[in-house]
């Protein structure tokens, strides 16, 4: 169950919650080296605000709030998952709802040593959102990505690093899309974080991800930082995250509110 | 193996909608053009576009519609050809009908920047089909609407005085 833990955190630090980007989905899976099966529950809830800066050629100002709800799978090495989400949006003045697209992903762990584990991971989108609304990218997505994580003490790092590409095309290919969970089609995606345990059950961290525009298919540079406070036990946990979109107008700010159930 | 079919069917079914297509539309005699801005695109845009996406409009006043998507000019709409003729047009290779009302369950506002009170009023599609040949003729003749004359808007007064 330790070991458990430790991964699930690792998981935490690199994604913190289902409803991040989609490049963020980097370690959502969470791994174990338990032989026994383990589940996991999650649900979140999100809000956001968003608009063009002035530089930028992003074409849409307003907010969204959304819930999403996912299941995970671990065990030994290996981990899978699912998670959608439902939202409500408000894009330059038009209130839509609708679902986003349904993220699955799955995981090896190929190095678990004491403290220090890395693997792979991938993730992939089915265009279950409606693009025209922004609520989905219309075509599938492959995010692949390496991760490392490294513990001592009370102290977690984590980062990945991967490769994210469509495909197929869609209706955003001047840009990134959708609204509720930008990416461009083709990017190098990143993520890392650290958390430290403040408390008895309590953890307070920060973490970044982003992604860089590659190949031919037009794109912007995109980096998200937060600040995140996790408390609960083992089995049930509860995190608060602040978001800012600090390049590539993700959004201005979000809200992420989540809790954990695992088995 | 069932659930493999299942995710089959829905990456399929996901695969099957309607998508915004070129028309293919072409220009019969771009020296003298059947449809211009003077006789054709300004009232197609004012009567089916200008109430979101004039460039006047607060951005959450568009009803959806992007920032940078104005249409009442010239110079407006040819700088998002490719999205009018995706959305709108009808050619030898796509009809489309996404716009007005693509981005809004099909309902428009009865003005500039106002609630979506009613249902879109829908281009017939000969109407389409004129935008097709508009679009591609004025591709041809850049001098039309990267000059001066491009720029210029009344943001559809002319129109709406015309039409109370």
């Amino acid at each position: 169950m330790r070991q458990l833990t430790h991964m699930i955190r690792i998981a935490a630090l690199l994604v913190a919650t289902t409803t991040a980007a989609h490049a963020d989905h980097h370690g959502m899976a969470m791994g174990s080296s338990d032989t026994a099966s383990s589940y996991s529950a999650n649900v979140a809830l999100v809000a956001a605000s968003f608009s063009p800066s002035q530089d930028s050629n992003m074409a849409y100002g307003g907010d969204y709030e959304g819930v999403s709800a996912g299941a995970d799978w671990s065990i030994d090495r290996y981990s899978a998952g699912a998670s959608w989400a439902y939202y409500r949006l408000l894009r330059n003045g038009a209130e839509q709802y609708g679902v986003g697209d349904l993220s699955v992903h799955g995981q090896v762990a190929l190095l678990a040593h004491h403290d220090v584990s890395a693997g792979v991971l991938a993730a992939l989108s089915v265009p279950t959102g409606n693009e025209v609304y922004g609520f989905g990218m219309g075509h599938p997505m492959v995010m692949p990505a390496v991760y490392g994580a490294w513990r001592n003490g009370p102290v977690e790092l984590a980062a990945s690093f991967g490769y994210s590409r469509a495909l197929a095309s869609g209706t955003h290919v001047h840009g990134m899309a959708p609204l509720v969970d930008p990416m461009n089609m083709s990017e190098l995606s990143w993520s890392a974080g650290g958390n430290i345990a403040v408390a008895s059950g309590v953890r307070a961290g920060l973490r970044a991800c982003g992604g860089v525009p590659v190949g031919s298919m037009p794109g912007v540079d995109r980096v998200v930082g937060a600040v995140r406070v996790a408390w609960g036990t083992a089995r049930v946990e509860t995190a608060a995250e602040v978001q800012g979109g600090f390049a590539g107008d993700p959004f201005n700010i979000r809200g992420v509110l989540s809790t954990a159930l695992r088995f | 193996m069932r659930a493999i079919y299942i995710a089959l069917f829905v990456l399929a079914a996901c695969g099957t909608t309607a998508q915004p297509t070129p028309t293919g539309a072409t220009c019969p005699d771009v020296n003298n053009p059947q449809f211009t801005w003077q006789n054709f695109g300004y009232d197609f845009m004012c009567h089916y576009c200008d109430n979101c996406h004039d460039s006047n409009l607060a951005i959450d006043q568009r009803n959806g519609a992007p920032k940078f998507h104005n249409t009442d000019s010239l110079l407006g709409v040819m700088d998002i050809q490719v999205h009018t003729d995706e959305q709108a047009a009808i050619g030898p290779k796509a009809a489309n009908r996404f716009m007005p009302g693509g981005g809004t369950n099909g309902k428009c506002p009865s003005m500039p920047g106002g609630p979506l009170d009613m249902d879109c009023v829908e281009p017939t599609d000969e109407e389409r089909t004129n935008l097709g040949v508009f679009l591609a003729c004025e591709l041809q003749r850049p001098d039309d609407w990267t000059g001066s004359a491009g720029h210029v808007t009344d943001h559809c007064a002319a129109y709406k005085a015309a039409h109370p």
